[in-house]
């Protein structure tokens, strides 16, 4: 078909995919074979008859026998059926679910389907809710006259035609007979509930984001789309390959290593807050904790990232960095990223800042880079953006992993920590105090509250400075210069 | 005066094609389902010729009108609002006339394999088709073959309309968003209501509209219930003038 089927949306926006509507639309089809379909039955109303009714135990019954399935299962998918609106029901018609009992249901006509690219118009919408308000003398429902007021204000250039054409339609479908009238008020209903469901109905069509292709739209493939296409796999090509033997061999150490301090794996101590409703293990595992689990304690032992993006393992480190007079390489890194992950109206004073703090000559916490970074980072400064010291970031982690870190995993600071370390004990929670666990269930502290305290403690850190090497030595020095006779002094005592 | 001729004339004509627009979704709902019919696939053609037809004859009448440029500024106002009652008009019609190409082409009426959807409408919709070719009853002459045949000339129709569309868009200056509308909320409720068969129609629609709620069931009950109260009231006026002839008596 040459036929678009695009209206001039200058929005251009696109409803996505829904796969389950071709689907659907097939089994509905299958459904309406006189000979294998769904059994119909006539519906009886005071004066007149409605043929082509369909019980929900029928729907469920040949659903389960089609497909092969468990009743439950069948009235899932007869759910679906419903929510999708291709099956809608006649009694009970707010409630999109097929009820596996005698309520009566009745398939939509195909040109109340949803569909993929036909999007639903608030103009039919204001049409309908125009020819209710006849139909109903003025007196709408709650959800239906806010929705009328709504789009009397937003559509209100069209409203005049709104009006003309609901009159009319109004006009035109009392033409029909008595059956078919009420068979088209049922199907039209039906069609509004699912696509401007009141409030308390499920419908299936949250279909989320509108995209900005069509999906429907051929594409077709232009030179440009080849080179690309060839780019890619010359850099395929070229990428470094690791023999899989490395790569698996890597993997299964991780798996080993990582088996048992995974939740999801492993036993979880003291019980999984999600399963218990108990959150001990939570609170024991706050980034700001004084005693650590010995789990996280063990972790800080797998690798140097390991400890450095634990912030209990960062303050243990950090506070061994103290004792060595070396903390300002951790200062340094952090520094670092902050920068990275910062605002960038305050980029250029962070780096200027980092610049005076550890990389000027003579500076207060001077970090020992090679000439080399060390050029290279300061060129780098003159326009400072947000990745312009991560040469020096490197080289001070590779020096931080390789030299400080063996020493803090033999030093009396770990030791220390490790031994406090607390290993809780499992929970045996009865059924009963599971449903008093659920019952006082409660929320954690706010994201807002938990921001201000870690900006509380970083300023508080900023302020108590800790003291490096380079600061001793050259308060040191200045001492000697200052007052060499109190320290004769004290020697001579 | 000419201008005066000249809006009534407008205002006719777009009722007119207002009418066949709301006759003309009424037939396309009916489509693909127990009531589609040879019938309806010729009404849908004759109805679609008809809009059409009426829609160039709008369209030149409002752009000349439109064009004019030594009319007031009230005659400008309310002739972009007849403007804008056209284009909107055309907007559903055209969507109607894509998604008729749509259906018509899912569910030819020859091929046996393919079944209708049972939505319950077994009637024809030759009164609708009636009152939007404005004739008391429709002729039908078209060979058996009209469902495939005419699908060709549905698409060079669309072609047509969405042609039609886009000039329109590009050559008249008109911005929609501008337009005051006459009509404020609730003004469908106000004026002439339709007359003759219909205002039955309307009642026993709302009856029927909560009794399906209840099912089957319930329309026995109330059957019974008025029953049972024009019998309660006969007693009453029996005993009523039992007593009356007592008194009189004594």
């Amino acid at each position: 078909m040459t036929i678009r089927n695009v209206l001039r949306d200058h929005g251009q926006r696109y409803r996505p995919r829904m796969a389950c509507l071709k689907k659907a639309e097939k089994v509905v089809l299958e459904m309406q074979d006189p000979a294998t379909g769904v059994k119909l039955q006539p519906q009886r109303l005071v004066i007149t008859t409605i043929p082509h009714a369909i019980t929900g135990e029928d729907i469920v019954a040949w659903l389960a026998d089609r497909f092969q399935i468990d009743a439950q299962e069948a009235r899932s998918f007869g759910s679906m059926l419903v929510a999708l609106g291709y099956i809608y029901p006649i009694q009970d018609h707010k409630r999109l679910v097929v009820k596996p009992d005698a309520s009566l249901y009745r398939f939509q006509t195909p040109y109340f389907w949803p569909t993929q690219q036909w999007p639903v118009e608030d103009t039919d919408y204001a049409i309908y809710l125009a020819k209710r308000n006849i139909r109903k003398k003025g007196i709408l429902e709650l959800h239906e006259q806010e929705q009328y007021n709504r789009l009397h204000k937003w559509m209100n250039h069209k409203w005049d035609f709104i009006v003309m054409q609901a009159k009319e339609q109004y006009r035109a479908a009392k033409e029909r007979k008595k059956p078919d009238r009420v068979v088209f008020d049922c199907q039209e209903r039906a069609y509004w509930v699912v696509h401007r469901p009141p409030p308390g109905t499920v419908s299936a069509m949250d279909y989320g984001l509108e995209r900005l292709i069509d999906p429907n739209a051929h594409e077709a493939k232009t030179p440009d789309d080849y080179e690309r296409i060839m780019i890619f796999t010359q850099q395929s090509i070229m990428r470094p390959r690791v023999k899989s033997s490395v790569s698996i061999g890597a993997l299964v150490k991780y798996c080993a290593t990582y088996k048992g301090h995974d939740p999801f794996l492993s036993k979880c101590l003291p019980s999984n807050p999600w399963l218990t409703d108990d959150v001990t293990y939570w609170a024991l595992n706050m980034p700001n904790v004084e005693i650590p689990t010995k789990m996280r304690v063990e972790r800080w032992t797998f690798s140097f990232g390991e400890l450095l993006s634990d912030p209990r393992g960062r303050d243990d480190f950090r506070l061994f960095l103290k004792k060595e007079f070396s903390g300002e390489n951790l200062a340094f890194w952090e520094g670092c990223e902050d920068l990275k992950w910062g605002t960038a109206a305050t980029m250029k004073e962070k780096a200027e800042q980092i610049y005076k703090t550890f990389l000027a000559r003579g500076a207060p916490r001077w970090i020992n880079i090679d000439g080399k970074t060390m050029e290279i980072t300061v060129k780098g400064l003159k326009h400072p953006h947000r990745y312009v010291l991560d040469a020096a970031q490197t080289h001070i982690y590779m020096l931080m992993k390789k030299d400080s870190y063996g020493r803090y995993l033999k030093s009396p600071v770990f030791k220390e920590t490790m031994k406090k370390a607390v290993c809780p004990e499992e929970h045996k929670f009865s059924d009963s105090q599971l449903e008093q666990n659920a019952r006082n269930r409660r929320p954690s502290l706010s994201p807002i509250i938990i921001r201000q305290q870690e900006q509380e403690q970083k300023a508080k850190m900023a302020a108590s400075a800790p003291v490096d090497i380079t600061q001793v030595m050259s308060k040191l020095s200045k001492q000697g210069k200052e007052a060499p006779p109190r320290r004769t002094s004290v020697k001579n005592d | 005066f000419n201008l005066i001729m000249g809006k009534e004339e407008c205002k006719t004509m777009l009722d007119a094609l207002n009418k066949v627009t709301a006759c003309y979704r009424h037939l396309v709902i009916a489509l693909g389902s127990t009531s589609d019919s040879q019938n309806l696939r010729e009404e849908l053609k004759k109805t679609r010729k008809k809009a059409q037809e009426l829609a160039v004859a709008n369209r030149t009448k409002l752009t000349s009108l439109l064009k004019d440029k030594t009319i007031s500024k009230e005659d400008r106002a309310e002739y972009e609002r007849l403007w804008v009652l056209f284009s909107s008009c055309m907007e559903l019609l055209e969507v109607d006339m894509k998604r008729s190409l749509e259906i018509a082409q899912d569910f030819p009426l020859k091929v046996p394999t393919r079944h209708l959807i049972q939505t319950g409408m077994t009637g024809s919709t030759t009164t609708v088709a009636a009152r939007a070719m404005s004739v008391q009853n429709m002729k039908y002459e078209a060979d058996s073959n009209i469902d495939t045949a005419d699908l060709r000339d549905l698409q060079a129709e669309i072609t047509q309309v969405s042609q039609m569309m886009e000039e329109m868009e590009m050559k008249v200056q008109v911005a929609p968003w501008a337009v005051e509308a006459k009509q404020e909320a609730g003004a469908e409720l106000k004026s002439n209501m339709s007359v003759g068969n219909s205002s039955v129609g309307v009642i026993s629609i709302c009856e029927e509209e909560p009794k399906e709620e209840e099912g089957g069931g319930g329309s026995r009950e109330a059957g019974f219930a008025s029953i049972c109260a024009v019998i309660g009231f006969f007693v009453i006026v029996i005993v009523a003038l039992v007593l009356g002839y007592l008194v009189v008596n004594m």
